[in-house]
Parts: structure tokens; sequence; C-alpha cells
């Protein structure tokens, strides 16, 4: 017994559901959350690296449908995400990049894994991913697998992880090995 | 019948058989470059090229409409799919792929030959070592998931040089992946066709085959409420044809009913009518075919005007019905006379136009001078026989007498007339009140909405209108891709400095073989390249044997073959290609359309010293100053006519009071139909010209007419009543004309019938007789 609860305490959080605890609470939590801003630290490790890549700078979403991530370090790059259009401002490069993610259903899902969790869109999320949840309203983890084929073969897993309806951190698995982390501050108000 | 008119009859019927034979066999051509002067400057042949094969007017834009945008995806999908398969296109293109996207496994295999960054410094140990930064900076860029997999083969970043090169971030909106028209309503395809523009029949063709296309797909996808839009050069041509055939025949069977009852009320002869088109329709078959056997083939347009301006000898049959001009006493010599003279006045003021230096325009001279001459010998020699003997129309009663008073009261105007014109030629002067439209665009027969249409599809898709263009012309394939990549080299910083957004090049897909050697050059031998890595990586975070694709990569391009036009058979890099390097008489031409020229001098500036064999083309100035020049040489040989119309006249009137007689009337009818047109804001084209070309030749038949009657010994009620019988029957024929909707044909129509009318008036305005003396004298004949 002691055995257990020592294997227990070592093992990674790996919450289990509560009941009457759902996916759908989960996503009206997040649906109330106000237009956030915060800090972020992502890291990322990469199979072609010895050693992870390590960005931070500031995430900003307005509900429902814009979500700006401003890397200033190493250093500055924009990604701005506002309805379809996904900008992408680059260090030295004079024009932005311009896509729609119609045109790109991969990177689409990929937006949508943070977009729509931070706006409680369950629909939205579903039209991309099998949805998993465990753990409770105060720890919770979500986590996403890709449905369709096309998709899978960039990206393998996503999971999010937060507490009391807010978002505190995403890791992304890559289908061919590159994984990145990225922890969330929320910036107290 | 005496035996000489019955030799008249059957030759002429021999002659007229001969002719239809060679009209039958004519080669008949609707090239439009037969409009551009014979001897063209080399930035005109080029334009001329582009007119008929270049990829610009082998474009078909569609557009669909009429349902919701997922509907509208759906058949933009259908179409794409289907005339995908057809021969008849080269390219369809729907916005579903891109070339990065489509061909990223040929760009990433071709990436030392296509990248312009490739160069000896990019693979030094700094060089590596600065292309490895770069990328480590990409991985912790948004772009890190593209840039860590590209990484290990690619570690100088060449595909997004290629990527930034090819740069496709300016296209058009694309919803449901698919291209779509600003305001979301209408999907957008475009499609090339195989043919050229202006092979009319091809391009029905095709136009035929996107449109059933497009009825199996709405039917596929059960959206009968879409429609479909078509615009481009060849859509064009096809609609054009077609207008101009309806329209003709619309005017045919309009005009010639109702010129048909006039005449049949006049002549009272059915027979009469019969025989009375023969000398137009000989006119016209000796036309084609002297047209033919001079120029080789005979232009579409040709016929058009040409047959236009025989609208003249429609009236010899009517004077001879008539009787104008002729006495009792000289049996209608004197109607020949002045026929005649009206026939080698015409032909004076059409013949100018053989002079011109423009195929187009002397084939209309040649035509229209060798009908009008036909059309008098066949009224002259051959209606006679033909006509019941002793025919002629009877001018119903009270109508000559009723004219006459009118032409007598109408003469006190005459003050007024000379006023009110000097008034309008002061106007006409004085405000610069006659607008030329010197847009090539307005010889374009095309309806304003379709213009308007095409112009729309053309923004929204971000097709080039070709308007600026950098020509380099060569004699060989590979030296005209080296001068193309000699041009690129110059633009690029322009590029940098704003002046241009971007510019294609056939030697982007295809680099000359110079250039591929140069380029393979730069790729170190296998083991230098592994050592120069080697230390450029030192201190930097990648993993061991990371880059053994990259290694084994270059090793391979460094031995491979050039790469050639079949290395990208079927991609879309080929289409791209062919549609840029073009072929024709042993010559080559590398075409690089230049996107969002802010700043054209300051490209001209750039290309300076390059020498003669680039060339910067504004197309839409080219083009404008081609028609400008060709309005310009019109003017110049209409009013070479016009001198000679006056020399000749004078030879045969040698009476400066009649020749001022004849003369004032036709300019007051010129001068007074401008002065309507102005006044309706009619910007003038040289299809005004033309058609004051034909007031002219139509109305001084009547200035002769009126000088005639009023100073020798024939009947004047008779002559003004064989006038106002012709006149009506040009107004009506040219007024059934303006209705056309072709806009060429209606401002012929409307240039003529005002003009028919006014040369009309003002001969009985303006003829003064010379006094009352003359009128005495004819007086006295009654």
């Amino acid at each position: 017994m002691v055995l257990v609860l020592a294997l227990l305490a070592m093992a990674p959080p790996a919450p289990t559901a509560q009941a009457g605890w759902s996916v759908q609470e989960l996503m009206q939590q997040l649906a109330r959350s106000r237009p956030s801003e915060a800090r972020f630290v992502e890291r990322r490790y990469l199979k072609v690296l010895e050693a992870p890549i390590e960005l931070s700078g500031r995430l900003l979403y307005v509900a429902p449908d814009r979500l700006e991530k401003r890397t200033l370090q190493p250093s500055v790059h924009t990604m701005i995400v506002d309805g379809d259009e996904l900008t992408i401002h680059e260090a030295g490069r004079r024009k932005p990049r311009k896509l729609r993610l119609q045109d790109h259903p991969s990177l689409w899902g990929f937006i949508e894994s943070i977009r729509a969790t931070l706006a409680g869109d369950l629909p939205a999320l579903e039209r991309f991913y099998t949805v998993g949840l465990d753990g409770t309203p105060g720890d919770w983890e979500l986590a996403l697998a890709p449905r369709v084929e096309a998709m899978r073969s960039v990206v393998e897993l996503i999971r999010i992880g937060g507490a009391d309806g807010r978002v505190r951190w995403i890791e992304v698995n890559e289908a061919h090995g590159d994984r990145s982390v990225t922890q969330i501050f929320e910036d107290s108000r | 019948v005496r035996p000489a008119e019955r030799a008249a009859v059957a030759l002429w019927l021999a002659f007229a058989t001969l002719c239809a034979v060679l009209a039958l066999r004519a080669e008949y051509s609707t090239d439009l470059s037969a409009f551009l002067p014979r001897s063209p400057t080399p930035a005109q042949q080029i334009l001329v090229d582009q007119l008929h094969s270049g990829a610009v007017a082998r474009i078909v834009l569609i557009g669909i409409e009429g349902a919701d945008p997922s509907s509208l995806a759906k058949l933009s999908a259908g179409l794409m799919r289907r005339l995908g398969k057809d021969p008849r296109f080269v390219q369809v293109e729907n916005g579903s792929s891109d070339i990065l996207e489509r061909e990223t496994g040929l760009l990433l295999r071709q990436r030392y030959i296509l990248s312009p960054a490739v160069a000896p410094e990019r693979f030094t140990e700094q060089g590596l070592r600065a292309g490895l930064e770069r990328q480590l900076e990409r991985l912790a860029s948004p772009l890190s998931m593209v840039a860590s997999r590209l990484l290990p083969r690619d570690p100088t970043g060449e595909l997004f040089e290629i990527a930034d090169t090819l740069g496709e971030d300016s296209g058009p909106d694309r919803r449901r992946g698919v291209w779509f028209g600003r305001e979301g309503s209408r999907a957008l395809l475009f499609a090339q066709t195989g043919a050229r523009g202006f092979d009319i029949d091809a391009q029905s063709a095709a136009i035929a085959a996107i449109r059933s296309a497009f009825e199996q797909a709405r039917r596929d996808a059960g959206v009968p409420s879409a429609r479909l839009l078509l615009a481009g050069p060849g859509v064009f041509a096809v609609q054009t044809r077609n207008a101009i055939k309806n329209d003709a025949i619309r005017v045919s069977i309009v005009a010639g009913a109702a010129i048909a009852l006039l005449l049949l009320v006049a002549l009272r002869s059915p027979r009469l009518l019969a025989i009375i088109v023969l000398p137009v329709a000989t006119g016209a078959v000796a036309g084609v075919a002297a047209v033919d056997l001079a120029f080789g083939s005979v232009h579409g347009v040709t016929l058009g005007f040409g047959a236009t301006l025989l609208g003249e000898a429609v009236d010899y049959a009517i004077y001879f019905f008539a009787r104008a001009g002729a006495t009792s006493a000289d049996s209608g010599r004197g109607l020949w006379r002045t026929l005649r003279l009206g026939v080698v006045t015409s032909v004076a003021g059409f013949g100018a136009l053989l002079l011109s230096g423009f195929p187009g325009l002397a084939q209309i001279g040649l035509f229209s001078a060798t009908g009008l001459i036909v059309a008098l010998l066949v009224t002259r020699w051959v209606l006679p026989q033909l006509s019941p003997a002793g025919f002629e129309a009877r001018i119903p009663a009270g109508l000559g007498a009723a004219l006459q008073a009118a032409t007598a009261r109408a003469r006190r105007g005459r003050s007024a007339a000379y006023l009110l014109l000097a008034l309008g030629a002061g106007w006409l002067l004085a405000a610069g009140s006659v607008t030329w439209n010197d847009e090539l665009s307005a010889l374009s027969p095309v309806a304003a909405s379709d213009q308007r249409l095409d112009q729309e599809m053309r923004e929204d898709l971000g097709v080039p209108d070709v308007r600026h263009l950098i020509v380099a012309g060569a004699g060989s394939r590979e030296r005209a891709l080296e001068l193309a990549e000699e041009a690129a080299q110059r633009l690029r910083p322009l590029i940098a400095a704003g002046a241009i957004a971007g510019f294609d090049s056939p030697a982007l897909y295809l680099p000359s073989e110079s250039m591929q050697r140069a380029r393979r050059a730069s790729l170190p031998e296998p083991q230098q390249l592994g050592a120069n890595l080697q230390r450029a990586l030192s201190g930097l975070p990648f993993r061991d044997g990371v880059f053994e694709p990259f290694l084994l990569e270059v090793a391979a391009q460094k031995r491979a073959p050039p790469m050639t036009r079949e290395d990208l058979e079927g991609s879309t890099l080929a289409i791209r290609l062919d549609s840029l390097l073009l072929e024709g008489n042993g010559r080559w031409q590398a075409l690089m359309p230049l996107r969002g020229a802010q700043d054209a001098p300051a490209v001209a500036r750039a290309l300076g010293g390059a020498g003669p064999d680039i060339v910067l083309l504004d197309l839409k100035a080219q083009a404008d100053a081609l028609y400008r020049d060709y309005r310009r040489r019109v003017l110049t040989y209409s009013s070479l006519g016009a001198g000679a119309i006056v020399l000749l006249l004078a030879a045969a009137l040698r009476s400066v009071r009649r020749i001022w007689d004849v003369l004032a009337p036709l300019a007051a009818a010129v001068l007074a139909t401008c002065i309507i047109l102005a006044l309706a804001g009619v910007q003038l084209t040289i299809f005004h010209v033309v058609a004051l070309l034909l007031v002219v030749g139509v109305g001084s038949n009547y200035t002769l007419f009126f000088d005639r009657a009023l100073r020798s010994e024939v009947d004047p009620q008779r002559t003004l009543a064989a006038l106002l019988l012709c006149n009506l029957s040009t107004v009506i024929g040219f007024g059934a004309v303006a209705f056309a909707r072709t806009p060429v044909l209606s401002a012929i129509g409307v240039t003529v019938a005002i003009g028919a009318a006014l040369s009309l008036m003002f001969g009985a305005v303006l003829t003064s007789g010379g006094g009352r003396g003359t009128n005495r004298e004819t007086q006295a004949h009654r």
C-alpha cells in the first residue's frame, strides 16, 4: 500500500476525470474568460538540435477568433491569426507572409487546437480532433488527437493543460519526432 | 438588241463569274495585324506577336456566380477537373494549389539549379555558417515546422530563396480552397487555350467546351441557379464575330425591306428591284477579287468597311432609272458624265488610303475603288440592256414641283446656314470640342459592360495585363535566357527599392546552360564541402550527422546533367516557361512581365546599358501610340484624298464658282456632322473618319447633280426627286446600321445617316446656281 502511494506520488500528474466534470463544462468555463494577455515560454525539442531552443514573448487572445503570438526572444517574430487569415512577420523580412487557413488544413488544425480551446469552441475542436479530457476543474488536461490522416502526418498529439478555465501549458508532439512545450503565465490583474 | 450590247452583257456575265470564283476561293483573314504598319518597329512587332499568339491573348477568364460560396467552390472544382483533361487547354487554374505546394518535389530536387542565391561563397565555411545561423533562426520562427523538416537536406535554405523569387504572396483571395473575387460572390478560374487568341473557330470551340463542362458540373452539383461568366480576348473575338453577324443579318433585313419598299413605290417594278442590286453585287465581288489578287488574302474588316463604302453604288442605278440629270436630247449622256465625275472623285478619296502604308487600309481603298468603278460600268453598260425598253421611273405628280419650291425657299437660308456653320466651326476649334478617343480599346467592338467584367476579373485574379514587359530577343534559346538573366540582375535592386513589386522570367524556370554551369560550379567537391561544413558547424547546436542528406544530394547535383525543358515536362513550371519563352522565325524571345511597376522610368534607367536586345515595353502606351499614329495617317491620307477631289473637280468644272458650289455643301455637311457628333459628346475614332469619307462620296454625287440641274437643260424636278430617293435609301440603310449593337457599326451608321441627310440639305441650301442667270436658263428649258 505504501508502495502504491509512493508510486502515485512519483507518477506525473495523471488526473482522472471527476464525476460530473465534462468537456462541455470545461468549454463553458473557457468561453467565459475575457480577453487575456500572457507571457509565454516555449521550449522546442528538435531532432536536428542537441539542445532545446527556448523562445519567449507575449500572447494576446481576443475572443472569439484573434490570436497574436509575439516572440521577443531570441528574435522578433509575430504571428497573427484573425479569422481565416494568418499573417507572419519574420525578423529581417520586409513583407509579411499571408496565408489563408482554409488553404492549409494542417496548419489550420494546429492553430485551432489553441484558438478553439481558448474560445471554448468544442465543435471547432472536434472538427479536427478527437477530444479527451482528464483531471479536475482545478487541474485539467485535454488530449487532442488529429482525426484526419493528412494532419496526423504532421502532428501526432497535442496536450493542453490548465486550471480554473485558464490554459497553462500546451505540448505539441510532431509526427516526425519534434516536440514543443509552451508555458503560459497570465498577467495578474 | 444590238450585238455590241449583247457582248456587253456576255462580258459582264463572264467577268462577274470570274470574280465570283476568285471571291469564293479567296482567303479571308481576321488577323488584326493587317491594320498594323507594314514595317513595324521591333516594339510594335512584339505587340503584334502578343496579339497573335501571346499567352495574354489566349487567356479565358472564367467566373461563376449565383450560388452560395460552398456550391461555387464545388462548381469551380468540377469545372477545373473537366477542363484539366481537355486537350484544347494548356492550363487551367482555380487556385486550389499553388506552384510551391504542387511542385515542392521538383523544386527541392533542382534547388541548386533554380535558386538565384547559389554562388561559390554560399558553400565556404563562412557561407555555410551564415546559412546554418539563418536556419537556426528559422527554427525559432513560426516557420519552424517546415524549416526543421527541410534542414537536413537544405541547410543553406535554397527552397526558401526559390519561394521568395517565385513569390506568390499577391495571389487572388481564396475561399474554400479556390479563388474568389473580392466580394466573395464569384468564384474565379482562368484557362489558357492552346489555340491563338485570334483563331476564332478554335476559340469558339474552346468556349463551347467550357460551357458544356460547366453545364455538367452544374448538373452534378445540383445548383441550377449558378451562372457562368466568360471574358478574355478570345471570348471577345468570338462574341464580336457573333454580334457582327447578328447585327449584319438584322440590319440587312430591316434596311433591305425598308429600301425595297421605298424603291417599289418609286419604281413600281419588282423586276427593277431585282436588277438594281446587280451593279453593287458585281462591284463587291470584283473588289474582293482585286484585293485577293493584290494582297493574297482579304481581311474581314475590308469586307465590312468596303461593303459600306459601296453603299454609294446603290445610288447609281437609282439615278439611272430616275433619269436624273438627263435631258431628252442627250439620251442620258449628261447623267453618265455627272456620275463618272462622281465616281472619279470618290475613287480619288478612297484611293488615297491605298498609299497609307497599312495593308488593312490599303485593302479598303482598293476594294472600294474597284467596286465603285465596276458598279458604274455595270450600271452604264449592262443595266440598260436588262431593263425594259424606254423605262423610266415615274415621279409622283407634284413631288418634283414641291421639291423645287422647297429648294428655292431653302436657298434663302444660305446666310443663316453660313453663320451657323461659322459659329459651329469656331466652337469646335475654340473649345477643342473634337475629342479623339486615342485608346486602342476604342476600336474594340466589345460592349462596355463586358470590358468591365474583364477588367474586374483580371484585377481579382491578378492576371498581369502585361502592360509593362521586358523583352529579350536573340537568335537562340540559350542566348535569350542569358539576356533574361542579365535583365533580372539589373531588376533585383529595383524590387528592394520598391520601384517594382517583382517580375517573372523564363530563366526562373529554366536557367540558361551557362547559368546552370556557374551554379553547379559553385558547389564544392564532396570532400571539400564536408570539411567546410564540419568547420562551419563548430559551436552550433546541431546534432552530428544531421546533414548527411545535404552532402549526398550536393554531390549528386554536381554530377547531374544540365536541366532541360524535358525535366520540367508536365509541371506547372513547364507551362510558365512556355508562355514566357517564344520562338518565331528563328528568333527567341524571353518575355519578362513586371508586377506592380510603380516607377517605369527607373526600370528604363536600370536597363539603360544593357544593349539593344533588351527592351522595356509599355504595351498599352505602344498600342495607343500605334493607334494614334494610325488615326493620324488615316486623317492625312483622307486629307490628301480631299485634295485630290478638289483638283479633279477643278479640272472637270473649270470654274471657281462651280467648284465652290460642289464643294461648299460637302464641306458644310462634314463640318456639321462633326459638330453634331461633338455636341452629342461622341469621341471620334477612325471609324468616324472612314464614315465621313463615305459622306463625301455620296454627297459629291448630290452636289454634282444639283450643280448640273441648275446649269444645264435637265429636268430639275426629276433630278431632285431622284436625289431625294437616293438620299432616303441611304438614310434608311445607314439609319438601320445606327441601331446595330456593335459600337463600330453603329458609329458608321450614325455618321453616314446624318452626313448624307446634311449633304442633300446643304446641297439644296448652298448650291448657288451662279445667281439668277442659271435659274432662268433652267426655267427657259422647261
